[in-house]
């Protein structure tokens, strides 16, 4: 779902392990590994190598940045994932991370690690900052469940707190601006305060981060100190902090982000983060921490889904080298997602993943074989019917939007508070042109009369479509009906010309109807029926209102009939 | 050339003409108005009857003058009903001299009951002219001198009141004053409009010449044009000549009965899907959020269903029950999986916000639906729905469009059998040999697959996506075989094939437009 900006080079390079660079791979070759991490090239500058690609998978964060593309075609390229050291082993004197008692009512978890080693590119930086945003923004529901900041690491000293203070309590210079200001004026004034400060429920007390020396390190989810949480180019040492609702997502977003630099060089350390209370993962919890369990899947399972047998070393191979830990039974495989991932729900998901690591150009269609009965619903038989006569009595048919305005549907039919002028009404309206549901036909064919008086006389035209109608015994508080209305403009038109059209129409699709005087706003008192079926009113027919085209500045005289396919079934 | 074929196809009206000129010393040229005259004929005849025997090469203009011709326009007549502005400017601007009233632009604009550019104009012309002063404080002042143009434009007005005139026809103050005046290009409100007439005159060509003298030697035989019941019944037709007419003219439009053309392709990709054994199925364009997004496992922080991307009902704005056991059901297996064999989405279900109504954000929405009405199995279904998104209007993006979709239900159902369908879907919808599958992502399938496809014209585009149900989509709704989904980007395929570069003009309301759209599908 997001897309991102990534550079060819910088691509080139992780997939190489960053050296021995292969530039110039094809960019054929190039859409072709995209397909792994289901990718979809949107735009390539080849004069600086800027690849803009989208990620269609909403559950993959890991794969929303270079590193994470080029890990997953590395892998596929090498076999399998080579493990990565720091999830492996804990650190005999790792640094600490306290958490204070309280946070649980307001941001509870938080992770942490340092990175040594990899000098940061310009580059670099702005996969970092990128990928910061879209894990925030999309995977951590616009900062609300993770957000994430980075910091230089030689400016802090161990351990860190994770604490709630009063609003007034610390002050620090955030990010884009040049004073020092407390947290409540943050809130109230810096623009990541007003975006991001709803997030916080209660602001009687606010989270911060603050090292040994009670340095703020940062006022999560809104703002990094200046000072100290600012990565620049150049910079070699790094401190990375993930805090937000849920234990294992923000778990998951570090060991991302521990993987991705670690892709770049970089020395990862964990961080020992200590809760006040025990959580699912106790109250020690080491992080960046590979917290997934291995899942028994059936061979059965996944050869039926996939309708070709495959056997455990083909399926083993397949998702190694598609970055699992797989062990192969007899008739079943181990398989374990590796750390940067947590998106496996069910078997079916494993599944895919054999799929598109084999790639789908392995298997061969094969047409379903069971035999089915095709067939149209008895309403659009009846649709397709009239308009084939329609067609016949000369008409052009027309296709409408059915999302309208009531001005169209209501005030220019003269229908404004009358029964006819109920319409099904949009709660969030985005233009008023596109406000409500249509509940009759007419004003569609108007629309087209409206704009086409210097198309050639005479117009006849014609719409069968669907129409809501408001109804509070419907469950859904309205009914979706299909109908028919029908126009004729010209200088000399007059009622029995587009009764003389009803009467043809109704005569074939056998339907005996009867007219009686209606006095109807959209049409010429007198010159107006109601359209009857076995009794029942089914349409009206008239000459419409003089009132009604002056309102669509419409200097034709205009003739016109609205039928409800919908309940005319089953009558006379 | 063959004279005497050729004058079996004169019309009466070229006949006319031609021997009124052949009567004539060889090589005469007569005027359009002379010629009507002596040939008896109407000016809208003779003209017919020119353009004919000029494509016919049988008359050739012999020379042709331009006149220019001067009369009034609408505005031009009220004024000689009433007066002009200039003239309504200097009576109120002498009756403020005379009985010594300041008077300034605003108080000429309301007094006069004037427009403020027809103001300005008057007086900036009057100013020239010394008739009127701007004094201290923007009052004007009359100096009692007379207005030229007011006097000219009175006299033009009452010489062209009863008839157009020749702009020769009159002095040369006149007709700067009528150039002044005349109705030019963003200047239409003028009473003056200069039309230029075309004058000419005709003479016969040679083969003019030969076909007159023929007919004026040989008479001209009695004709008849139209085949009547008359002639048919008592025989007569026999002894009667039938004019030939000239059959390689083209015939006058007509307005005809016809089908849309994008309602034409789609009504196209109907057929094939009931031949093709599927079932059509029928929605509602209301319908609450549980069957639009939580019945196909979309969870319910999925950023899809923002406020941004799906339209809400106002009143009423939530449904007052969602059947079940599907409610629960689905509710279940959002938060914990249930007994699909899923962990599901581990968050607390919002019954309320699965009873709030929308506008059908996806075809989807029928499927699923379905899927709870105990389909047949094996069974396919497909609708053609009408389905809305929150997005600004632009060429790419309508707010409301049809989407093709279905399902496929059946013991026979895997990854396979579901690329199988979609190469028939290739072939029999886009005619296309050559199909690319590339591994995609919806919320409500695995695997899921994205299909492009070589139409033989149209050239290499993306024709749908698909993918097997997920177990949490299939087994609340009380299916337990495997279920393909479905969908068909058929919009643009119908804009390449309909020649439109714009998605708005699918539903235009331009009439020439639809009347002349050829779809070649």
């Amino acid at each position: 779902m997001p897309t991102i900006t990534i550079f060819k080079d910088d691509l080139e390079s992780l997939l190489t392990g960053g050296d021995g660079i292969d530039r110039g791979i094809p960019m054929a070759q190039l859409e072709e590994w995209l397909m792994l991490v289901k990718g979809e090239l949107k735009g390539h500058n080849p004069e600086t190598g800027e690849l803009r690609i989208e990620l269609q998978d909403s559950n993959r964060p890991d794969l929303w940045c270079c590193e994470g593309i080029a890990r997953q075609i590395r892998i596929k390229q090498q076999g399998r994932l080579k493990p990565y050291a720091f999830f492996a082993k804990t650190p005999k004197s790792p640094h600490h991370l306290i958490v204070k008692p309280g946070m649980e009512q307001v941001r509870p978890y938080v992770a942490a690690c340092t990175a040594k080693g990899y000098r940061v590119t310009e580059k670099g930086l702005a996969q970092l900052i990128q990928t910061q945003e879209k894990l925030a923004d999309i995977f951590g529901r616009k900062r609300k469940t993770v957000s994430i900041g980075i910091y230089q690491l030689r400016n802090i000293t161990f351990p860190v707190t994770y604490e709630l203070v009063k609003p007034d309590e610390v002050r620090f210079t955030p990010l884009g601006m040049e004073t020092a200001m407390t947290l409540s004026e943050i809130l109230m004034v810096h623009p990541k305060g007003l975006e991001y400060g709803p997030i916080l429920a209660v602001q009687s007390l606010l989270p911060i981060l603050r090292d040994a020396k009670a340095q703020p390190l940062s006022f999560p989810p809104i703002i990094n100190s200046r000072e100290i949480g600012e990565v620049r180019v150049g910079d070699d040492e790094l401190f990375v902090e993930v805090t937000g609702t849920d234990l294992r997502m923000v778990i998951l977003s570090l060991n991302i982000f521990a993987a991705n630099l670690a892709d770049r060089g970089a020395t990862i350390e964990p961080v020992e983060v200590r809760y006040p209370t025990s959580t699912v993962l106790g109250t020690r919890v080491t992080t960046p921490q590979d917290f997934g369990k291995p899942v028994t899947i059936q061979m059965k399972a996944i050869e039926q889904a996939l309708g070709q047998e495959l056997g455990e070393a083909m399926v083993k191979q397949a998702l190694e080298a598609y970055g699992y830990d797989v062990s192969a039974e007899k008739g079943s495989v181990k398989a374990k997602l590796p750390p940067y991932r947590h998106d496996l729900m069910h078997t079916m998901d494993v599944v895919e993943d054999v799929a598109m690591s084999r790639g789908y150009a392995e298997f061969t269609p094969v047409m379903p074989a069971q035999f089915t009965v095709g067939g149209l619903s008895a309403i659009e038989q009846l649709s397709d019917r009239s308009r084939e006569l329609m067609v016949g009595l000369g008409f052009q048919e027309i296709i409408s939007n059915i999302l309208g305005s009531p001005d169209q549907y209501c005030r220019a039919m003269r229908l404004e508070g009358t029964e006819w002028g109920r319409t099904v009404e949009v709660n969030n309206v985005m233009s008023l042109s596109f406000s409500c549901l249509r509940q009759w036909m007419l004003p569609s064919l108007l629309r087209i009369e409206a704009a086409s008086s210097r198309a050639f006389y005479p117009h006849r035209l014609f719409e069968a479509g669907d129409v809501a109608i408001p109804d509070g015994t419907h469950e859904l508080g309205s009914r979706t009906e299909t109908m028919i209305g029908a126009l004729i403009a010209h200088a000399t038109t007059h009622f029995s010309e587009i009764h003389s059209c009803l009467d043809v129409l109704c005569y074939y699709l056998g339907k005996d109807y009867s007219l009686e005087p209606v006095q109807h706003p959209s049409f010429l008192e007198g010159r107006a029926g109601r359209i009857l079926v076995s009794g029942k009113p089914v349409g009206v027919i008239g000459e419409v209102h003089p009132e009604v085209l002056e309102r669509w500045q419409i200097s034709m005289p205009v003739v016109a009939f609205d039928l409800n396919l919908s309940q005319l079934i089953g009558l006379g | 050339m063959d004279i005497s074929a050729l004058i079996d196809s004169l019309h009466p009206l070229e006949i006319k003409v031609l021997t009124t000129l052949g009567l004539r010393p060889s090589e005469t040229a007569l005027g359009s108005e002379q010629l009507a005259g002596a040939a008896e004929l109407e000016a809208s005849q003779l003209s017919m009857a020119v353009e004919w025997l000029l494509a016919k090469s049988l008359i050739t203009v012999q020379t042709e003058t331009v006149t220019p011709i001067v009369s009034l326009t609408k505005i031009g007549e009220e004024y000689h009903q009433t007066t002009s502005p200039i003239e309504r400017v200097l009576e109120v601007a002498r009756e403020a001299t005379s009985t010594g009233k300041r008077l300034t632009i605003p108080d000429l604009q309301s007094q006069g009951g004037l427009d403020p550019s027809d103001v300005s104009k008057a007086v900036g012309r009057l100013k020239k002219e010394g008739v009127v002063l701007i004094i201290q404080g923007g009052c004007i002042e009359t100096t009692g001198r007379p207005s030229p143009t007011a006097e000219a434009l009175r006299t033009l007005l009452g010489d062209m009141h009863d008839s157009p005139k020749e702009l020769k026809s009159f002095t040369e103050a006149h007709r700067q004053i009528i150039e002044d005046f005349a109705v030019k290009r963003g200047n239409a409100k003028e009473p003056f409009r200069v039309d230029e007439r075309v004058a000419r005159s005709f003479m016969l060509s040679p083969d003019g010449a030969g076909a007159a003298a023929q007919l004026l030697t040989q008479g001209v035989a009695e004709e008849v044009s139209q085949l009547t019941p008359d002639l048919l019944k008592d025989g007569s037709w026999r002894q009667t000549r039938l004019r030939k007419y000239t059959i390689s003219l083209r015939p006058p439009r007509i307005g005809t009965g016809k089908k849309h053309p994008y309602r034409e392709f789609l009504d196209t990709v109907k057929t094939k899907l009931v031949s093709m054994g599927f079932q059509e199925m029928r929605g509602a364009l209301v319908e609450t959020e549980f069957w639009d997004m939580d019945a196909l496992f979309m969870p319910q922080f999925h950023p899809a269903r923002d406020i941004h991307d799906v339209y809400f009902i106002k009143e009423p704005s939530h449904t007052t029950a969602v059947d079940e056991p599907f409610l629960s059901r689905v509710a279940k297996v959002h938060e914990n999986g249930a007994e699909t064999g899923s962990t599901g989405w581990g968050y607390s279900f919002d019954v309320h916000r699965a009873k709030r109504l929308v506008l059908r954000s996806q075809g989807t929405a029928v499927s699923a639906r379905t899927l709870a009405a105990s389909p047949q199995i094996p069974g396919k279904y497909f609708s053609i729905a009408r389905c809305f998104r929150y997005d600004q209007v632009d060429a790419t993006h309508a707010t409301d469009f049809f989407q093709v979709e279905g399902i496929v239900l059946g013991e026979d159902i895997n990854f396979r059998t579901l690329l199988g369908l979609l190469n028939l879907f290739a072939r029999e919808v886009a005619q296309a040999k050559e199909v690319k599958f590339l591994p995609a992502y919806f919320p409500f399938t695995e695997p899921s697959v994205e299909m492009h496809v070589r139409h033989p014209r149209l050239g290499w585009m993306e024709l749908g996506g698909a993918g097997l149900f997920r177990s949490e989509v299939t087994l609340p709704l009380g299916v337990t075989v495997p279920v393909i989904a479905w969908g068909l980007g058929l919009d643009r395929m119908a804009m390449v094939a309909l020649g439109i570069h714009d998605i708005r003009e699918l539903f235009t309301d331009n009439l020439e437009l639809i009347r002349t759209t050829r779809g070649l599908f």
